[in-house]
């Protein structure tokens, strides 16, 4: 098991893929689904699923204008069931605003409306809305939007949280990352792939996921405390890996057999064990495109450099600086290997004759005056990073370590700060040289290595927060009650066992092969949790709740499924569709059960109040993120550019424990959408924190929809709604100008994308005249038909 | 429709959609229904935080925590320990490798600050809180309280929200959702940030977390009102009501439209509230109507800034549970800016960094207590003075200060329901480890809810496959505080 090549099992995998998607019956055990109304088994979602040829509808589906294709089949046979009947279709510009605020989290221009409504008169209800929705999924702003639900999902905030919450100002790459996977329609594979081993699969910014939850920057000598902080780390990859995917809760394994579901303590250590190798931490970021450099040794990196070369006994090892990356050159260990380990030495590992502790001593050219963190005892005093670091006081310098025995060396490894945090003071030109005895026996400094022989340093080397990996990650061990100081016996990678399908076998000495593993277990056919998750949440994200509506608990806690079959078939529609998830998109937003009418009716209530059955669609109010881009096309000012560093809507702040002070004035350069604000984790965007915005702290299945007195002083007295309404009444009475009857219905067409009833013009105009178009607007932008979708 | 008329509405079952979507992370999980299962609150969308009864017969109705940021030392407060004076300049017996947070331990340290008897229980307390040391007979110690983290992070964390990482919502939060509160016209849960800033996890403390937003915590405090309490500078009153007035009058048309969508019912109702919000909070931070006596009581007049702030949020503090407010978490201490700044976190020269806080702590809360008790709210108020863990017995090595120790620290309770003046649970002979009546967070926390009529392992909520907890899956109430 430990040492198999993982290709193989890559192209079996394929071909399963494949299998299913033309043989599903021969590929996956047919079994018959229970009905929605039998009792359903709390390990339902491990059975196989039911995957068969699409039909048009469910064989004993009513044959009903409303089915338009099998999701309204599986809708109307439940309905039929618990005595209800669908709504009628929603009016055309209902259904328009509707899907354009759904699909992109925008609203459409009063332009679009009109167009819209034109291409309704030209070519029908049916043909509009079709391309319109072809036209939403073919836009960026459709990715934009899903890629919130994912970051959601993920806990992705781009600060470490905790004490400091210091900033990860490259880890929006893995935002952009998302973005792109739901704007190129990436399929769900390889989805899943990337965010795992994205790193050997060209997609570096992608494992981001890794590294997406919260990190304790705080570190300490503590060993209970380090192995308490590192036990956090993995617990949170595993969980949130869990979750995601197979929408299963593992984490109380990690204590104790899970209690409900078929998850053994030893499934949580095999999973954790897949993450061994990932720390917290930004790393290189090779962008897809970019071209191979010319030829050389790499260029030097501020972390961690490693110089070979012949075997010589040395009585020294000096490390000459001619040049750095900016200012006084910083080493954080200048580490000097033995050619041979010696018999004292613990393992194969070979003896740093360079630490203080082994009788050698450093002396250096010049030392930084007056912060003991970097004096010049740090440089072999065999601990690492910038607070335990020798800077030099002059741009140029050298160190030089003297050995109490001449000794045979063959290696130096050096660095700035190998925990990674600094980038700066990095010597880019250096030259090694030894201590040995020349051809006259004569000892003489000798160069063994130097930067002539690499590529030269990018001062601003692009990075990207989305994980480092250690090549030789330690062992796993079960821990007893979960405690990290107490290790039992050793756990291998690997899946959970009540999944049929085979985890991969894969090189255990190859630390990326385990988390590619995990990925082709994750994504097996063999493996019915992932497709029935992921068609739960994008369901979720079209009527604001799953099928399940415990969209990462799949398991015995969570609530059964209201529409068993429906959640299948809306798998077959996944999987027909190359596993690319716009095409489950389009059937669901084509279907008449999104089309319908949101109206409440008191018959459809009193059997259905919370519209499981979806007798209507299903109201609510629109997530943070929308009202604030609705604002702003609203005001006219919305930046519709892509990607990119995000925008921060706190105040500057460089204290070493960050401290997040609302912005109050806003320009030009804050008005992009608000997937690209700045995510700091436990303080989100101060202006509709209230309005169930996550935190970032844990994952985030699904938002609540709170209603709170807070939200109503937000919608009133927040600069940055003052702001859009004035720029609002600006932009209309710029558009009308001189007539006020005229500004009134513009005001509502930017707002609600409707001309004002009579009683609403006639209010909205008084307070115009008598306070300005700026506060009528106001009022505009607090109403609910503004922050609604219905 | 008006808000009476809606909420006549929750009999015919309308409630139950705004109920389902307020509450939409609240799945209907399986879970057992018999006795011992979970027992959930029954909430009124349109007044969230209307008051509910608790389990049983609750001995407090409102909490008020006193949250020292940084880690308090015990041994300079409240933990005596004869024998480490006798042994100061010694090491600790079997601290020679000991590695705590910043490192190595150099020797025993004895209090800079003399200890006296106290009160008329005569308890040893030092004289680096005087004022707080004369009201001992009020307190009900906790002596041998652990903590799973020796990081501020975590620690105060797991202190506010039971568990150590990010993103669980705060104990107001969970009181807020079991009980609401008794005025409705202001949040039920406030937390009044010290002068100098937030504490160190900042609004981890009373976050949410998965909880409804409506639970959350709202940071507020004399100096700083409630976010977007009131309109900016250079906005006419007026126009801000004919604007809120206009939002209204659409949100009604809109009702007519659509007579019957409860979710619409309850957003115009927390308008309402909101306009009442205003008024109240407008009303209750306004100090002025407090007596010169009891602005002097409490060290409004101080010279030190940050003392006369501190002072006013402690009237603050008493003010909002004289309304009925049901969660109050008073801090003291901030972020760190600096060693020992703005904190507790005594590491390197407590005698002065403690110097500059013992100050701005003891006389406003000393005060707070008595105005407490005077006015008889300590009758049902449950006060908790706490920290995230405590402090070596040791000076760090080549330093003039106490490292970090989750393994013993001290806290306090007073008022509604515990036994006072009372000391459970001691540490060894130094106070450096807890030996006997050792409580956790989650006893604290058990104990806490337990007063506050809760059963802490029956109060859950949902949330990713597991029926979470203040408690997580522990906690014993500390049955032997019990008046």
């Amino acid at each position: 098991m430990r040492r198999l090549s993982a290709t193989r099992r890559r192209g079996r995998t394929r071909i399963l893929v494949l299998a299913a998607l033309a043989l599903p019956s021969i590929a996956l055990q047919l079994r018959a689904s229970p009905g929605d109304t039998k009792e359903i088994s709390g390990t339902w979602a491990f059975e196989p699923m039911r995957i068969e040829h699409r039909l048009p509808l469910p064989p004993n589906a009513p044959r009903e204008p409303f089915v338009r294709g099998s999701i309204d089949g599986h809708i109307l046979r439940a309905l039929q069931r618990n005595g209800l009947t669908p709504s009628p279709p929603a009016p055309p510009t209902t259904l328009f605003r509707r899907v354009t605020l759904d699909v992109t989290g925008l609203p459409p221009s009063p332009e679009q409306i009109a167009e819209f409504q034109a291409e309704v008169e030209r070519a029908g209800l049916d043909a509009a809305y079709e391309k319109t929705v072809d036209r939403l999924l073919a836009s960026p702003q459709y990715a934009e939007r899903s890629a919130i639900d994912w970051l959601d999902l993920v806990r992705f905030a781009e600060t470490n949280g905790f004490e400091m919450n210091q900033e990860r100002p490259d880890a929006w790459p893995y935002r952009d990352w998302v973005i792109d996977a739901f704007d190129r329609d990436l399929p769900f594979p390889d989805f899943v792939r990337a965010q795992l081993a994205g790193d050997t699969l060209g997609e570096d910014a992608a494992t981001g996921f890794l590294v997406a939850g919260a990190w304790d920057q705080v570190k300490s000598p503590d060993p209970e405390l380090t192995a308490t902080q590192r036990d956090d780390e993995l617990h949170g990859m595993v969980a949130t890996t869990a979750a995601a995917f197979l929408g299963l809760t593992v984490g109380c394994a990690k204590c104790h057999d899970h209690k409900f579901d078929p998850i053994d303590q030893q499934d949580y250590y095999a999973l954790r064990a897949c993450f061994e190798g990932v720390e917290f931490g930004s790393r290189a970021w090779r962008r897809p495109t970019e071209a191979t450099p010319q030829t050389g040794r790499d260029p030097v990196t501020s972390e961690r450099n490693v110089e070979t070369f012949a075997s010589v006994v040395a009585r020294g090892v000096r490390f000459v600086v001619t040049e750095t990356s900016d200012a006084e050159p910083c080493l954080d260990e200048l580490e000097v290997l033995a050619t041979e380990p010696e018999s004292s030495d613990v393992g194969r590992k070979r003896r740093n004759v360079a630490l203080a502790e082994h009788g050698a001593r450093a002396r250096a050219s010049s030392v930084y005056e007056g912060n003991p963190k970097h004096a010049l005892e740090h440089v072999n005093d065999g601990r690492f990073g910038n607070d335990f670091s020798w800077i030099a006081k002059e741009r140029t310098g050298f160190v030089e370590i003297e050995f109490p025995a001449p000794t045979a060396i063959d290696t130096v490894v050096w660095g700035r700060d190998r925990k990674g945090e600094f980038r700066d003071r990095v010597a880019t030109g250096y030259r090694i040289e030894v201590l040995a005895l020349d051809a006259d026996g004569a000892p003489r400094w000798r160069e063994v290595a130097s930067s002539s022989d690499r590529r030269p340093y990018a001062s601003r080397e692009p990075t990207v927060y989305a994980g480092r990996f250690e090549p030789q990650p330690k062992t796993t061990h079960r821990l007893e009650r979960g405690n990290p100081m107490e290790p039992r016996e050793e756990v291998l990678p690997g899946g959970l066992k009540r999944i049929p399908a085979e985890f991969p076998q894969f090189d255990l000495a190859d630390e990326s092969a385990r988390r590619r593993a995990l990925a082709e277990w994750i994504v097996s056919p063999l493996n019915p949790l992932p497709p029935r998750v992921i068609v739960n949440r994008i369901w979720q994200q079209h009527f604001g709740r799953g099928l399940i509506e415990t969209p990462s608990d799949f398991g015995a806690m969570g609530v059964r499924p209201s529409h068993r079959e429906l959640l299948d078939e809306l798998v077959n529609i996944l999987l027909s569709g190359g596993w690319r998830l716009k095409s489950l998109h389009r059937s669901i937003l084509l279907s008449s059960t999104y089309r319908q009418a949101s109206a409440p009716r008191p018959e459809a209530i009193a059997i259905d109040a919370d519209c499981r059955w979806l007798w209507r669609f299903p109201p609510r109010r629109l997530p943070a993120e929308s009202i604030r881009d609705s604002m702003l096309v609203a005001a006219g000012v919305l930046d519709l550019a892509r990607g990119g560093p995000s925008v921060s809507p706190f105040a500057p702040n460089d204290n070493y424990v960050r401290v997040y002070e609302p912005k109050t004035e806003f320009t030009a350069v804050d008005f992009r959408r608000s997937v690209y604000l700045l995510r700091v984790r436990m303080h989100p965007e101060p202006t509709f924190a209230t309005f169930d915005l996550p935190e970032g702290g844990q994952p985030c299945p699904r938002r609540g929809r709170s209603i709170t007195p807070l939200q109503a002083l937000s919608l009133t007295h927040a600069p940055f709604v003052l702001d859009m309404a004035k720029r609002l009444g600006e932009r209309v009475e710029r558009e009308r100008p001189n007539d006020r009857d005229a500004q009134i219905t513009r005001l509502f067409e930017h707002a609600f994308g409707r001309a004002p009833t009579a009683t609403e013009r006639t209010a909205t105009t008084q307070v115009a005249s008598d306070h300005g178009l700026a506060v009528a607007a106001r009022a505009l932008l607090g109403a609910s038909e503004f922050l609604w979708l219905e | 429709m008006n808000r009476r008329q809606f909420l006549a509405h929750g009999s015919t079952g309308l409630a139950q959609i705004a109920l389902a979507s307020l509450l939409a992370d609240r799945a209907r999980a399986r879970v057992s229904l018999e006795h011992g299962g979970p027992i959930r609150p029954t909430i009124d969308p349109a007044a969230p935080l209307r008051a509910r009864p608790p389990h049983f017969a609750p001995r407090a109705k409102r909490v008020l925590v006193i949250y020292c940021s940084g880690a308090i030392s015990q041994l300079d407060t409240f933990d005596w320990k004869p024998e480490l004076e006798r042994r100061h300049g010694e090491p600790l017996p079997g601290g020679e490798s000991l590695v705590t947070f910043q490192g190595e331990q150099g020797n025993l340290t004895r209090s800079h600050w003399k200890f006296a008897p106290r009160g008329q229980c005569g308890k040893w307390v030092s004289n680096l809180l005087p004022n707080l040391a004369e009201r001992v007979d009020r307190m009900c110690f906790l002596h041998g309280m652990i903590a799973r983290s020796n990081t501020h992070g975590p620690g105060e964390n797991q202190m506010s929200t039971g568990f150590t990482l990010e993103g669980f919502p705060g104990m107001g939060a969970w009181v807020s959702y079991a009980l609401g509160t008794e005025c409705e016209d202001l949040p039920a849960f406030v937390a009044i940030p010290d002068p100098r800033g937030l504490p160190q996890s900042m609004g981890n403390h009373w976050s949410a977390g998965f909880l409804p937003a409506v639970f959350q915590g709202t940071p507020f405090s004399a100096s700083r009102p409630i976010a977007h309490l009131t309109p900016p500078r250079g906005l006419d009153p007026t126009s801000d009501r004919a604007a809120a007035d206009l939002t209204r009058a659409l949100d009604r048309e809109r009702l007519e439209r659509f007579p019957g969508d409860s979710e619409l019912a309850a957003r115009i109702a927390s308008f309402e509230l909101a306009a009442r919000l205003q008024l109240k909070a407008a009303a209750i931070g306004d100090l002025s109507t407090e007596s010169a006596a009891t602005l002097r009581a409490y060290g409004c007049d101080d010279g030190n800034a940050n003392k006369a702030g501190f002072a006013r949020n402690c009237i603050l503090a008493r003010r909002l549970l004289e309304s009925g407010v049901r969660f109050v978490q008073l801090f003291n201490g901030s972020y760190a800016m600096g060693e020992g700044v703005g904190n507790w976190d005594g590491h390197k020269s407590l005698v002065s960094q403690y110097s500059v806080h013992a100050p701005i702590l003891d006389q406003p809360a000393a005060a707070l207590l008595d105005d407490l008790a005077a006015r008889g709210l300590l009758d049902d108020t449950l006060v908790v003075f706490t920290t995230e863990f405590g402090r070596m017995p040791t000076f760090q090595k080549g330093a003039s200060g106490r490292d970090h120790n989750p393994k013993g620290f001290t806290v306090w309770l007073a008022g509604a329901g515990v036994k006072a003046p009372f000391s459970f649970g001691a540490t060894d002979d130094f106070g450096y480890q807890a030996i006997a009546g050792k409580t956790s967070i989650y006893d604290l926390h058990a104990t806490i809810l337990h007063l506050l009529g809760l059963d802490h392992e029956r109060l859950t909520w949902y949330h990713n496959g597991a029926e979470r907890r203040l408690t997580d899956v522990h906690g014993t109430v500390i049955h032997e505080i019990l008046a």
